[in-house]
């Protein structure tokens, strides 16, 4: 699973905290509510069952006494009902059979023993509080409280705390999000001033006077620029004096070299060897600076252009002396590819010198598809390379053990390094592997060159 | 004999070049300097100039300009510099082409020879006396009489810019690729797009009324350049 950002974390830390905070406070604050109110109803109906308990017990100690008469001179209100049990028959107001089962037995059986007592039943489902008082051995009173009321406040009051805690959470968040909105701020004024730089854009700087507590953050970062830009800088600089240094003697000597070349048959056998040497190796030597001048540009990404490959192909076969026939087309191919065309000639040119040099000269230049990425495969039926190699001929200055072996390595030993790092510049790879039947597949792939 | 102008200020390299060159078979003159060169060319006008870029004084697309100005000598620049911004100035400023140091003389002289064949009389195609006039609206341009006409008024192109405008007035309303056009026009199997691109440009600045908005030498994105009426 993705690990959530850092503002969805802090923001969700807060709503759970101010939640778990408001939620307690809530409960609290509910529980402490309902028992006072509850102890207080229980105080009061306790008072009015003694006074109306007096007057029952008043109204029938006569002969003949009218019990329903005294229990409806009682003033009750609405919320109580009061209930005598005078030997062993119930009286109420009206004929209510159900308010005599609502009395527990239990209640009963305590107040029949001449103590008052005090129990919360469920009346219909609703709830109420029954009040016992023993009148005589034989009568016992009884008062059925409705709490309604009273659970209706509890509800309104358990409502109003559910909807603080809910806006207080609420607000937690939206605390959150505002914290981390102000705190995050600076990051994103470092992540715009990083994406600058990683554009090319060497003059993206932080403002360190912002915020005091970042001031740090921002000088270092802004340190950390300069110095990358200024060695860039210098790294461009030295690449270009190198380039200039190197390329003019080298013109000397190329066009010193091709006099010499010119009077062979007029040199002795050990002056014209000793030219053939010199005009041999500033060739070397040229193609060895034009690498290298390569090899130190193209970490750029590739120029992509609309590039018929095929023909691309076929002049770098002809270009080695190679037969154009080489070039292979797999089915549904197009034949113009998005690629940077000085890239991809030099990928075919140094596969197909490669193959020339170390593998006996290509069999075939196979040009196919994989999806969108444009696939280029090299074979040859040479010795191919050994599994441990397979990843070190890709760097620089590095030539197959076959020129060693034969000691003639004409080879500038950058020629898959730059093979690799054209690939890599078109977001894509070079490996090898062996060719079924014996020798080496070189294959390139070049993403997003078809669609 | 053929007359090569070489201005360079390292004289090494134009010592060795001035040798090659004149091995070569052609008659080879050196200037150290734009100035020296300048002089030269205006005194006895060589049929091409070499030109290095980075020169003590004037420099190399200062001299370009000046020896534009006066006729059209193909100019080929040979410098170790090869920022696209040099190569896009030095072309601009009116080089016919741009090659890095270090060339091989055999290229050198391949190149020579592929500005050669672009003189004018030495338009490809159909013998020349069959179109006489190639018309595109107001331009008018007469393939064997080396001559381009807006409007009735002459235009001054160069070689390569009269070679780039009828090798794309011979294929009038198709579309010619940058890498067709380099072979065509300037002898290259597979070469640097820049010198069309340039060279399409200057031409459009001659022969278009609104060079910003072409109407006649257009660009297929992707594709390449199309004369049309």
């Amino acid at each position: 699973m993705r690990r959530l950002g850092l503002r969805t974390r802090v923001i969700a830390t807060f709503a759970v905290g101010a939640l778990l905070l408001a939620a307690s406070m809530a409960l609290v604050s509910y529980e402490l509510t309902r028992r006072s109110l509850i102890d207080e109803r229980e105080r009061t109906a306790l008072r009015a069952a003694y006074f109306d308990a007096t007057v029952v017990r008043a109204g029938i100690d006569t002969d003949t006494p009218d019990v329903v008469e005294v229990l409806r001179s009682l003033d009750t209100g609405g919320g109580r009902r009061p209930v005598l049990h005078l030997n062993g028959e119930w009286y109420g107001r009206n004929a209510d059979p159900g308010i005599t089962t609502a009395i527990p037995a239990d209640l009963r059986r305590v107040v029949a023993s001449g103590e008052p007592a005090v129990q919360r039943v469920l009346v219909d489902g609703q709830p109420a509080l029954v009040v016992g008082v023993p009148l005589s051995p034989t009568a016992t009173f009884f008062e059925v409280n409705s709490l309604r009321e009273l659970e209706q406040t509890f509800d309104v009051l358990a409502l109003a705390l559910t909807t603080v805690a809910v806006l207080v959470a609420g607000s937690g968040a939206a605390l959150g999000w505002y914290a981390t909105r102000h705190g995050l701020r600076p990051l994103t004024a470092v992540a715009d001033a990083a994406e600058k730089i990683a554009a090319g854009d060497f003059t993206a700087r932080l403002d360190p006077a912002t915020d005091p507590d970042l001031t740090r953050l921002s000088s270092s970062f802004n340190q950390m620029v300069d110095r990358l830009a200024h060695r860039i800088e210098r790294d461009r600089r030295f690449a270009a004096d190198v380039s200039h240094e190197l390329r003019s003697p080298l013109q000397t000597l190329a066009a010193a070299a091709s006099v010499l070349a010119r009077r062979r048959e007029h040199q002795d056998e050990r002056t014209a060897i000793a030219a053939g040497l010199v005009a041999d190796e500033i060739d070397r030597f040229q193609r060895l600076v034009n690498d290298l001048i390569d090899l130190a540009r193209s970490d750029q990404p590739a120029h992509r252009a609309p590039v018929d490959v095929v023909a691309l192909a076929r002049d770098a076969c002809h270009t080695l002396d190679l037969p154009a026939s080489l070039v292979r087309l797999a089915p549904d191919v197009p034949v113009t590819w998005q690629v940077e065309r000085r890239r991809v000639a030099q990928i075919l040119a140094n596969l197909l010198d490669n193959a020339v040099t170390y593998g006996g000269g290509p069999t075939t230049l196979l040009l196919s598809r994989d999806g969108g990425v444009g696939v280029i495969e090299v074979e040859d039926d040479g010795p191919g390379v050994p599994v441990e190699d397979r990843e070190v001929i890709f760097d620089r200055f590095v030539r197959g053990r076959a020129a060693h072996t034969r000691g003639a390595g004409d080879g500038t030993g950058l020629g898959l390094a730059l093979v690799a790092q054209h690939a890599a510049a078109h977001t894509g790879h070079v490996t090898v592997t062996d060719r079924p039947g014996g020798g080496a597949r070189f294959r390139v792939t070049l993403p997003e060159s078809l669609t | 004999m053929t007359a090569v102008l070489v201005i360079e200020d390292d004289d090494r390299i134009r010592l060795a070049l001035l040798l090659a060159l004149e091995d070569e078979g052609y008659d080879a003159l050196g200037a150290a300097t734009a100035e020296e060169g300048l002089r030269a060319q205006r005194r006895d006008p060589a049929d091409y100039v070499l030109v290095d870029l980075m020169l003590p004084g004037l420099d190399g697309f200062e001299c370009i300009r000046q020896l534009r100005r006066d006729d059209d000598v193909p100019i080929v620049v040979v410098s170790a510099r090869d920022d696209t911004h040099d190569i896009v100035a030095a072309l601009e400023a009116g080089a016919d082409d741009y090659l890095v140091k270090p060339v091989a003389i055999k290229e050198l002289t391949a190149r020579l020879r592929a500005l050669r064949r672009r003189a004018r009389t030495g338009v490809v195609g159909p013998a020349p006396d069959a179109v006489p006039v190639l018309a595109f609206g107001e331009l008018e341009i007469s393939p064997d009489a080396g001559e381009v006409r807006r409007a009735g008024q002459p235009v001054a192109v160069t070689r390569t810019e009269f070679r780039l405008l009828c090798e794309l007035a011979e294929h009038a309303g198709r579309v010619l690729s940058r890498q067709q056009l380099l072979q065509r026009v300037w002898g290259y199997d597979s070469g640097d797009e820049r010198l069309v691109d340039v060279h399409v440009g200057r031409l459009r600045q001659k022969i278009e009324p609104d060079p910003a908005t072409p109407r006649h030498l257009v660009t297929l994105r992707g594709l390449g350049y199309k004369l049309q009426r």
